[in-house]
């Protein structure tokens, strides 16, 4: 469904993407790993056109879009087909959790206003925060902030969610709610891209992983095959280089909100 | 209304340029005096003791609201008759410049106690206790650590401030002082209310010159100061 | 001490009081949607218009209130005048025009300056990833400006809109340089006869404190209702 050939992005001198290529099938969660620097933030915002790069294709479907001479037609076009789940959330600040969910129905999908909110509802709805819809950003704790920010973009229902790093601002308490949300949105066969530092999510719900160092892709593999059995060196070390309490640690809270979910579910 | 002068133009420049010390005096002895009174109010805005944080409230929500020409006559009516029916001390001969001074002074003050207190408060208190355990006294962690800070914070909107007071000192010649705009005003009786147009616009040149002076020093001054407390500077935009 | 004059010239400043009212706040309206035309123009550095209000901010920033007045009263009639009638033949009475319209005028002038500065800061000031996240779902950039950006923005201008207002209400004390008959003309004509003018212009300084306290808790009221949702604070999470 996504294919992208050599990405490529660099900041004055310094060469941040030096030629990705990836591939994306439709239904597929795709995880993206990789030490802090290595670019993966890059190029999940460079598939927005947040930051564009510089050279490279995006195949998507039967769009095909040269990035070097991308129009703004096509880059709309784009974006129809994504959603896209930031760090800091980007909530706007100014619209209650519901009006920041309906704001892309109804602007920007064209929905009428009473369908929108119907819309707009089920998606808080679906991330538990129905109880919330008339709360404004700031009255927000961090993860159900996040949730918002995922209910809004899933809401305009697109062909691909990307995530980046959803749960890298949040208070460690807080994130497993926040992944408890994107794994039921994974086993709803959603496609997605996250980029994430949370090992023990990405093993359990991603069906491919990708291990990005220097902005290159260096290994990609399915979770099990790329957490048991990583054949780089730079995986290697990586992986051995985060050390087994935090991927414990954080397994044991992913479990116990897999528990709590089903319970309110 | 005569034709437009080019030429005109150029000869109020040595017309007004003359008087330029008179209105540089007034800046200067406005900004020193504003600013020592705005450093005290400002004190005393943060002060422990209620009475004094209430009257130097009141001293710079009253001034806020006091139009500076109108400050400026009261001044220079009244304060020569309550000085004469309190203390029976005659003014009536000072020149007019001092009550120009007394005027902005007063009115900048309340600004700058504002600019001061702001600068100080947004220095983290943290900085305090770390100079206060590492054995300086309070006297101290205040002069060598707090200050320097408060200073760099205080800058833009310390600068604004004296803009805006350079400005208002142009109203300086309503009550008969000559400074620049006085001999510029002078020139248009001269002329029979002619050429105004052109005199207005040289003043104004100079005018904008000064501001331009004043806000080029100002960040070549920011930038010397440290670039670390940049990002805590705010500037108040308005300087109508 | 005439304390008869000064409260007889107090009710009729008090009288005065709309003149005054109007001026600043016809001003300050007419300056709000002009400053944040001019605050985009300097943010987008929209080709030949961008220099042009940088220059016009700067003049008008630069210019000391009373020479703009003498500036634009001395020369703008007979400019109209020349303009309309003698080349245009229109034959309208420019010198009969109230002098407050011009009195707005220049106000609104002095205020769109500014205000073009303070939406400025206060655009630059919300957070970019607000524009980053409208653009994901679908907001066309001026749907984006608008809907998002402009009322966050008025939020946080809040407290320098007030100073403004402040500052042209404090402005319009020259109105009587353009024989507009304002709080200050009015005073200073009724002193003119008896020579009393400490009493008016006391009169003058309390009647405008009113006004200004009144404006100051107004914005500060006004400031509160806005920011009740914190609206400002929302990044603090993530930051």
């Amino acid at each position: 469904m996504l294919k992208v050939k050599n990405f490529r992005k660099k900041y004055q001198q310094h060469e941040v993407l030096k030629g990705i290529d990836i591939e994306v099938d439709k239904g597929d969660v795709v995880a993206l790993l990789g030490p802090s620097g290595s670019g993966k933030t890059t190029f999940l915002r460079g598939l927005a056109f947040l930051t564009p790069g510089d050279s490279g294709h995006i195949e998507f479907d039967d769009q095909k879009i040269d990035i070097q001479t991308a129009t703004s037609e096509e880059i709309k076009q784009l974006r129809q087909k994504m959603g896209f789940v930031f760090q800091n959330f980007n909530l706007f600040a100014n619209k209650t959790a519901l009006e920041n969910v309906e704001e892309g129905l109804v602007i920007g999908r064209h929905i009428p206003k009473a369908q929108a909110k119907q819309k707009a509802q089920e998606a808080l709805k679906k991330v538990g925060l129905l109880d919330f819809q008339n709360q404004y950003p700031s009255q927000l704790s961090g993860g159900q902030a996040q949730r918002v920010g995922i209910a809004r973009a899933a809401a305009l229902n697109p062909e691909i969610i990307l995530l980046d790093e959803p749960t890298s601002a949040l208070d460690p308490e807080l994130v497993a709610d926040v992944l408890q949300v994107i794994k039921q949105l994974a086993d709803e066969g959603k496609t997605m891209i996250v980029v994430t530092h949370e090992m023990a999510f990405a093993r359990d719900v991603a069906d491919k992983v990708i291990f990005m160092d220097k902005g290159l892709v260096v290994e990609q593999n399915k979770p099990i095959e790329f957490f048991d059995h990583p054949k780089s060196p730079r995986l290697k070390e990586f992986l051995s280089r985060i050390s087994a309490a935090t991927v414990a640690h954080n397994g044991f809270e992913y479990e116990k909100a897999t528990i709590i979910g089903n319970k309110e579910s | 209304m005569p034709p437009f002068s080019f030429k005109f133009l150029v000869s109020v420049f040595g017309e007004v340029l003359p008087y330029f010390p008179v209105t540089l005096l007034i800046i200067v002895t406005s900004t020193i005096f504003s600013t020592l009174l705005g450093v005290l109010i400002a004190r005393g805005q943060l002060s422990q003791s209620s009475v004094w944080r209430t009257l130097s409230q009141g001293y710079v929500f009253v001034l806020r609201s006091t139009p500076p020409i109108v400050l400026l006559f009261l001044i220079f009516y009244g304060l020569p008759k309550l000085l004469l029916l309190t203390l029976n001390i005659n003014i009536n001969d000072w020149q007019k410049s001092i009550f120009v001074v007394i005027a902005l002074s007063l009115l900048f003050a309340s600004n700058l106690a504002e600019v001061f207190k702001s600068a100080y408060l947004s220095v983290d208190g943290g900085q305090r206790e770390a100079a206060l355990m590492v054995g300086l006294s309070e006297w101290q962690a205040f002069y060598r650590v707090t200050l320097p800070q408060t200073i760099v914070v205080a800058l833009p909107n310390f600068a604004n401030t004296i803009a805006a007071l350079i400005k208002d000192a142009a109203l300086a010649y309503v009550i008969g002082l000559v400074d620049m705009m006085g001999a510029g005003d002078n020139l248009i009786s001269r002329n029979f209310g002619h050429h105004s147009l052109e005199t207005y616009l040289a003043l104004a040149i100079i005018y904008w010159i000064i501001f331009v002076v004043v806000e080029q020093g100002t960040k070549y001054l920011e930038k010397r100061l440290g670039k670390s407390r940049a990002i805590a500077s705010n500037p108040v935009e308005v300087t109508a | 001490m005439n304390i008869s004059f000064l409260i007889h010239t107090f009710w009729l400043a008090i009288k005065a009081i709309p003149m005054t009212l109007l001026i600043t706040g016809a001003s300050v309206l007419i300056g709000l949607p002009l400053g944040f035309l001019l605050a985009w123009i300097k943010i987008k550095k929209i080709k030949i218009l961008y220099p042009l209000t940088i220059i016009y901010t700067s003049l008008m920033r630069a210019t000391p209130m009373v020479l703009l007045i003498l500036l634009f009263y001395s020369t703008l009639p007979s400019l109209l005048n020349v303009i309309l009638n003698r080349h245009l033949h229109l034959e309208i009475k420019i010198f009969d025009v109230n002098p407050a319209i011009y009195a707005i005028a220049v106000f609104a002038l002095i205020a769109v300056a500014n205000l073009s500065e303070v939406f400025r800061s206060a655009i630059l000031t919300v957070d970019p990833g607000q524009q980053e996240a409208a653009v994901m779902v679908g907001l066309s950039p001026l749907q984006t400006y608008y809907r998002i950006i402009v009322p966050q923005a008025l939020v946080s201008a809040i407290p320098n809109i007030g100073n403004l207002t402040l500052n042209i209400l404090k402005g319009t004390s020259l109105a009587f340089m353009m024989t507009v008959q304002e709080v200050t003309a009015v005073a200073k004509t009724a002193a003119a006869y008896t020579y009393d003018y400490t009493e008016a212009y006391i009169d003058i300084f309390i009647v405008y404190f009113i006004l200004g306290a009144i404006l100051q808790l107004g914005f500060k009221f006004l400031e509160r209702y806005l920011s009740r949702h914190k609206v400002r604070g929302t990044a603090r999470q993530g930051a």
